[in-house]
């Protein structure tokens, strides 16, 4: 005998609705934490470019993500291109790792985000 | 005569004795050092049984020290022996720290027990390293280290016999006396069962997998 109340089927929805917050909650993690997680080894916590791994010897210096001028030269795709592929992708040093099998679509869009806060700027063209 | 005669029996009773210790210890091993390994509370910080658990990159933060549970795969033979004697620091960071410098505060074990932990922990292999992989310098693994992915970019190696190179991977300065280069091509390629979430990037999928055996070769040949 299946009978099922309004009641029962609206708590099934939010239940299911809870559930599926939780699993898409506990992959993806917010743009702060994979920054500091995965970026700020070398750009630094604060995004300056001055992470542990930014080292003199190193022949060229991570992005300082808070300089405007800098971050102005770049357009979001450029920004994005370069998470996913690494530096090659926008033509600089290959220092600049590729992120695209790390982290999922969204998160790099969400980065970028992060970045352009980080940089209150809105990049070429804007 | 009777001296001569008792010099002979007791140079062999403690040549004897010598070799059968020594048989002592090279048996000894295994069930001892996973003893030692509960005692000492190794756990605490060394996951020592697969599978991978971290899933978020809390997960990963809440670790203090690496995981052990594939040990016998990765470490060459005779260097976890001695490192555990004589713990000299793999990671110049403290492990997952962006901020202190890895001081070498491992403790250290004495030469007993160092035998019988190291013997514990290589008899834990991983059926997922199923790949031989010859160490051997090669100028396309060498060209991917150096140029197209700069993995010195987070990770030591020797330059002219100075150490150079970023600093928050483990140092592959001397990565010939201490990684299997079979294990470096099965963690390189196969990152969901050896680290799912670790802050360095996935190559599997940028790298073709004959660029992946050519450089896990070059790392495991690195000294
Ligand atoms: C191993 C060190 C390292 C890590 C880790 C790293 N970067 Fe970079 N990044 C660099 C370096 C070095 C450059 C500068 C490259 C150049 O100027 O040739 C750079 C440049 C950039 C640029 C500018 C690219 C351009 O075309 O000018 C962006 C954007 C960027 N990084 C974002 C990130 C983000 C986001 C992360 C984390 C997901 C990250 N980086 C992780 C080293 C790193
Ligand atoms: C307080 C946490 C802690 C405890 C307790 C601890 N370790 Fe460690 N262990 C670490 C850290 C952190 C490292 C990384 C050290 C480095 O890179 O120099 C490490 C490294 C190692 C390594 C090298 C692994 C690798 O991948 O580089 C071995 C082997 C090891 N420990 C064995 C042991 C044994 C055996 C014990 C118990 C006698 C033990 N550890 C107790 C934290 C701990
Ligand atoms: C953004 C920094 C970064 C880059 C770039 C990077 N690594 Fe790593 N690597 C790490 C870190 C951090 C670990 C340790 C992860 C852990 O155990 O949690 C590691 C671990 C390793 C290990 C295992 C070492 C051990 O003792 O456990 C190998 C081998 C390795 N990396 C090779 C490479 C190669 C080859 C490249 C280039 C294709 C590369 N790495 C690029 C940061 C990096």
């Amino acid at each position: 005998m299946i009978k099922t109340s309004k009641k029962g089927i609206v708590t099934a929805i939010t239940l299911a609705g809870v559930l599926l917050l939780n699993v898409s909650g506990a992959m993806a993690a917010t743009a702060e934490e994979n920054y500091k997680f995965y970026c700020a080894q070398c750009h630094g916590l604060q995004g300056r470019g001055d992470g542990p791994n930014a080292l003199p010897s190193m022949p060229v210096s991570p992005r300082d993500h808070t300089s405007a001028p800098e971050m102005n030269k770049l357009t979001d795709d450029d920004i994005m291109n370069a998470i996913a592929d690494g530096g090659p992708a926008t033509s600089k040093s290959s220092l600049m790792p590729p992120f695209g099998k790390t982290l999922s679509k969204s998160e790099i869009v969400a980065l970028k985000d992060h970045l352009r806060k980080l940089c209150n700027c809105k990049g070429k063209g804007k | 005569m009777k001296g001569m005669k008792f010099l002979k029996v007791s140079v062999l009773s403690v040549f004897l004795a010598s070799a059968l210790g020594l048989a002592a210890s090279a048996q000894a091993g295994v069930a001892e050092g996973k003893k030692a390994f509960e005692t000492k509370k190794c756990a605490g910080c060394h996951q020592a049984q697969g599978p991978a658990k971290e899933k978020t990159i809390q997960d990963q933060l809440a670790k203090k020290g690496p995981e052990l549970w594939y040990a016998g795969s990765k470490f060459q033979p005779g260097f976890l022996e001695g490192w555990l004697k004589d713990p000299k620091p793999i990671r110049p960071m403290e492990y997952y720290s962006l901020t202190k410098k890895n001081t070498g505060s491992h403790q250290k074990l004495s030469a007993q027990e160092a035998a019988d932990v190291a013997a514990y922990l290589m008899s834990l292999k991983s059926a997922d390293v199923k790949v031989a992989i010859q160490p051997r310098d090669n100028p396309k693994g060498r060209a991917i280290f150096i140029k197209k992915q700069s993995c010195y970019g987070c990770h030591e190696v020797k330059v002219r016999g100075n150490a150079a190179g970023g600093v928050t991977g483990p140092s592959l300065a001397s990565a010939a006396t201490r990684l299997q280069a079979d294990w470096i091509y099965a963690y390189l390629s196969n990152p969901k069962v050896f680290k799912p979430v670790k802050d360095m990037p996935n190559y599997d999928g940028i790298l073709t997998d004959a660029e992946l055996k050519d450089l896990a070769a070059y790392v495991g040949s690195l000294n």
